[in-house]
This record gives structure tokens, sequence and C-alpha cells, in this order.
């Protein structure tokens, strides 16, 4: 029997006792801290929760089915929490597999831990949890008016449910919660809420709702609630009234403030957070020192919803990305890049469409000026600037053959007031055009109301 | 008084790929009770700054950190057609300067 199946029994039995909880880490795949991970073990944890990915880290990853960690640096991370979940026979949950948690994400993701088990001469049941959603399902949805726009994003449209190369939704704490319950020691999980991760085994041993969620939130993200913020592991114990914080490295202190501070990261209201199954309502949270170290948090409240409404995210293809890498030192270049670079725009538009539609967006960024900050607010100017300027084009080739005749134009393009006519560009290294592969944009996330959650987050059962 | 004379902490992020959220913290109460008291003024000045209708931009005082939190759209959708910060992580600085 799995470990998560005899805590269901002994606290059935009413053998209830404070849950303690390993949030191991938040970005598994770029270093897991051997310390701290090994400190948390000593403390006998419950479980070892794991988030794998988010959406934070931009379209490519999810639209491509690539991971934003390299394979190496995934397998050295599930081996380690995989060791120690089995060292203990405790859970271990990870979450979003494979960075975006599509298909070939997790497809990846389990043949890494499958590969680890064989190596390691491990043995367990895997569960793992699917999170793409049949397009014909969101279709139908779109036509039932169940679908709505996430903040900024326009009204789904059917053809664009066709046009995103992967759709996943963020399965809830649900979808988990059968994972676990199917008798697994290792639940891996596409895309999911990174709440679900920590708090499904709570829900299952009957926790109230508010709290397990509101911990989860907090331990996704490993030691960054702490000061000074890591990625070390952290350890949270739950019970019927709060939950108590402390970071495995000692140097990380959980304090009142620091945790309060966390609420704010990446989240665009402090007061409370949304679930596929409802809201958890921050506005009463309390936040105590109980020492130097640690803090202990209550009053989160779970108001479920009418309606369960799962986020559904979608990346499309929009064409092939080459780029311009190269520099100027000219002050007079500087100042009239606006002029320049709208001219350049037109001189290479009338050179590379002569005998072919104008296919492609050229895009500049001059860094030093407005590369990373559009800004609305007049500065002096730098002395030096880097420009990058970018094309997309519906094929690789095309991209490339506008990113050289832009180089070639800029670099000898006339402006008024152009002291330096043998040529206005610095260039680092030779070529100084990259072909950077395919691009994709976010085109869905939505909510979809859906009632049927077995069906689009199924849970698969096999024996390692 | 400007706002990196008076936060410890001044930074940006994503919250979703639609929205750009920005936190200040205060070292001690009287720092963020200065600019409680002066959200609209933010807000307005923020929405100047920002390029952004002041409708747009939605400013909370967040107690139990004392923090200020100033949420709005992102520019461009993260990640597409000619977006600068993916992570929307170095879009703080055009706070840095702004006096209350």
């Amino acid at each position: 029997m799995s470990a998560a199946l005899r805590l269901a029994e002994a606290f059935a039995r009413g053998a209830r006792r404070p849950l303690r909880i390993l949030g191991a880490s938040g970005q598994l795949g770029y270093g897991v801290p051997s310390p701290a991970l090994e400190a948390g073990l000593e403390r006998k944890p419950d479980m070892i929760g794991c988030d794998m990915g988010s959406i934070d880290i931009g379209p490519t990853y999810l639209g491509s089915g690539t991971m934003a960690t390299t394979r190496a640096g995934a397998k050295r991370d599930l081996r380690k929490v995989l060791r120690a979940a089995r060292s203990l026979d405790i859970p271990l949950v990870i979450g979003s597999a494979g960075s975006a948690g599509a298909a070939p994400h997790l497809g990846e993701t389990l043949e890494i831990v499958r590969e680890i088990a064989r190596e390691d001469g491990l043995s367990f049941k895997l569960a793992s949890i699917a999170a793409d959603i049949p397009r014909e399902a969101v279709k139908q949805a779109i036509r039932a008016r169940k679908v709505l726009p996430m903040d900024t994003m326009p009204a789904l449209r059917e053809e664009e449910v066709d046009a995103a190369s992967h759709l996943v939704a963020q399965m809830g704490l649900e979808a988990l919660r059968r994972g676990l319950e199917s008798g697994a020691d290792v639940v891996v999980a596409g895309r999911a809420c990174d709440t679900a991760i920590f708090a499904a085994l709570p829900a299952i041993l009957g926790f109230p709702l508010g709290l397990a969620t509101h911990m989860a939130k907090i331990v996704e993200c490993a030691s960054i609630c702490c000061v000074p913020g890591g990625r070390d592991s952290i350890l949270a114990t739950l019970d019927d009234e709060g939950f108590e914080l402390e970071s495995m490295n000692p140097v990380r202190a959980a304090t009142p403030h620091s945790v309060a501070a966390h609420g704010l990261y990446e989240q665009a209201d402090p007061f409370e957070i949304r679930e596929p199954g409802g809201r958890v309502d921050l506005g009463q949270v309390r936040y105590e020192a109980i020492d130097a170290r640690r803090t202990r948090v209550s009053g989160a409240r779970f108001e479920p919803a009418t309606a369960i409404r799962v986020k559904l995210e979608g990346a499309r293809l929009v064409g092939q990305r080459s780029v311009l890498l190269c520099a100027t030192t000219d002050p007079r270049f500087i100042e009239r890049h606006e002029t320049i670079f709208a001219g350049l725009k037109e001189l290479v538009g009338s050179l590379a469409c002569e005998e072919a539609p104008e296919d492609y967006s050229l895009f500049f960024r001059l860094y030093g000026v407005n590369g990373g900050h559009d800004w609305k607010m007049p500065a002096p100017a730098p002395r030096e600037a880097f420009i990058l300027a970018e094309c997309i084009a519906p094929t690789a080739e095309r991209a490339e053959e506008v990113v050289r005749t832009t180089k070639q134009c800029l670099l000898h393009y006339g402006f008024e007031g152009r002291l330096s006519t043998a040529g206005n560009l610095a260039f680092p290294f030779t070529p100084p055009e990259v072909a950077i592969g395919p691009a994709f944009r976010f085109n869905v996330f939505h909510l979809m109301e859906a009632d049927d959650m077995e069906r689009l987050f199924p849970v698969t059962v096999e024996a390692l | 008084m400007r706002l990196d004379e008076i936060a410890t902490t001044i930074r940006s992020k994503n919250a979703g790929p639609c929205l750009l959220t920005l936190d200040l913290m205060f070292p001690s109460r009287e720092g963020f009770e200065f600019v409680r008291a002066r959200l609209s003024d933010l807000q307005l000045q923020v929405s100047e700054r920002y390029a952004k209708p002041l409708e747009q931009v939605r400013v909370f005082a967040y107690e139990p950190a004392l923090a200020i939190k100033i949420t709005m759209p992102r520019d461009v959708v993260s990640g597409d057609l000619g977006d600068r910060d993916v992570y929307g992580a170095q879009q703080h600085a055009a706070l840095l300067d702004v006096a209350l």
C-alpha cells in the first residue's frame, strides 16, 4: 500500500496529527541544493512536492513541446527527489512536468523517471496525469458560452483552438488527489496549478482547504518566501488551525514580513488565490513569528465556486525567427535612431519584397535606449548602444534573407548629419546574423467551465 | 520624497502573461503610510510613466507586508511579437524616481 493511502487510513481511524510537507523545488531542473534537501529528509516529511514549470517562461516551450531546462539538469534533479522520496517511502508529487506540462513535456519527464528507476534499481508505482485538452471539448465549450478570456485576452475563437500547437489546462488538486488515491508512490502531472501539488494530500486527509492551499502557494517556491530568499527546500507543518514554515537552510529565515511579502509575488491581487474549484480569501490572514527563523500562518478561508473553471493555455506558431546582433558608438546615429529604423524598414521592404509579398515582421530594439523598457520619460543619450534587429517570417530562409539584407542596408544607411561614411555598425563577430528557430505566441489563455475532471485529466498508473 | 529613497524593494514581474505587477516594500510602517496616503498621486504618475489609462492601473495597499502593489496590462502579451521583457522583471526602473 502506498504511503498516501496508509496515511489516509490512519487519519480515518482517528489518528489525526500535523502533516509535514517538504517543498523541494520551485523549478525542478535548475538545481536542488543537497544540504537543505537532506536536512528536510531528517525531519521525516510526509511528502515531497516539486513544481517543474510555469507559463511565465513565455510561449515557446508550450508551443514547441520542448523543456526550458536541459534534459541532464532535469534528470539530475529528478534523481535527487526520487531517491529522497523512495528512501523514506513517502509520496513524491511533481507538477507541470517538463516546463509547460503538455504531452511531449510529460512524456519526456516520464521517460527520465523510468530511466532513473531502471538505472538505480528503484521500484515503485508511478501515476501520470495528462493535461492536454481535446480541441473538440474546447470548441463545444465556446459554443455553449462556457469560455471566458483571462485579463486582456480577446474572446476565444475556434480557429485559434485549432491553431494552437499544444493546448493544456491547469489541473486542480482534484486531479492530483486522484493520482495519489490510485495507490501511486510517485505522481507526475502535466500542467497543474502549483498549489495542487502540495494541497492534494492535505485535501485527502481532510485539512481545511483554505489553509492547505495558502500553504501550498508559499512552499511551491521553496525558500523564496524567506530572507534572504533562495532555492533551498522548505518544510511546512500543517494542522487544522494553521501552518508553520521553516527553511531547511539555516541562513534563511521565514519571518512574518518575508512570508507576507511573498503573497505579492507574481500575483495580480495579494488578497486572494484563485483555484479551479473556488477562491481562497487571504483578507484575514495572520503571520506570527514562532522564533527568528519560523513563522506561523493562519486565517486563509476557502470559498467554493458554483462552477469549476479551468485555465486553458495554448501557443501557436507565428513563424521563424532570425536576429542581427550589432552595436553603434555614434551619438548622431543614437539621436536619430527612430528615423533611421523607420527609413531602413522601408528600404529593406523595397529590396526584399519586389517579387514577394511583405510577409514578415521586422523589429528593432536599441539597448541603452529602449531595449528593455519602452521609456516615456526623457533621458540623456548613452555613449554607445546595442542593436537587436529581429525578423519573424514564414520560413527560416525568408527570415534569414530579410535579416541579412537589413544588416547590409543598416551598415551603409545614409542619414542626415552622418559623418562615419565607412559603416554604421560594430559587429562583435561575423556572421552577426543568428537563426533562432520557430517563434510562438500565446493564443489561448482563457477560463473554461468544465465538470468532467476525470475525462479532462486522466490518471494512468504503471508499476516500475 | 522619491520612491527609491523610501522603499527597500521596488520590483516588477508578470502576473500571468497579460499583466504586469509592481511591488513596493518599505522598511517601516512610516514609509508605507506615507505612500498609502498618496495612492491616487502614485496611480496618476504610474499611468503617465507607463502610458496606461488611469483606470487600467490598479493600486493596492497590502498591510500584512507593509507593501504597495500596482497591477496593469502589459504592453503586449508575454513573448508576443515585439515584446521587450518576457518575464516582466525589468519594468520597475521607471518607478524609481517617482516623487510623492
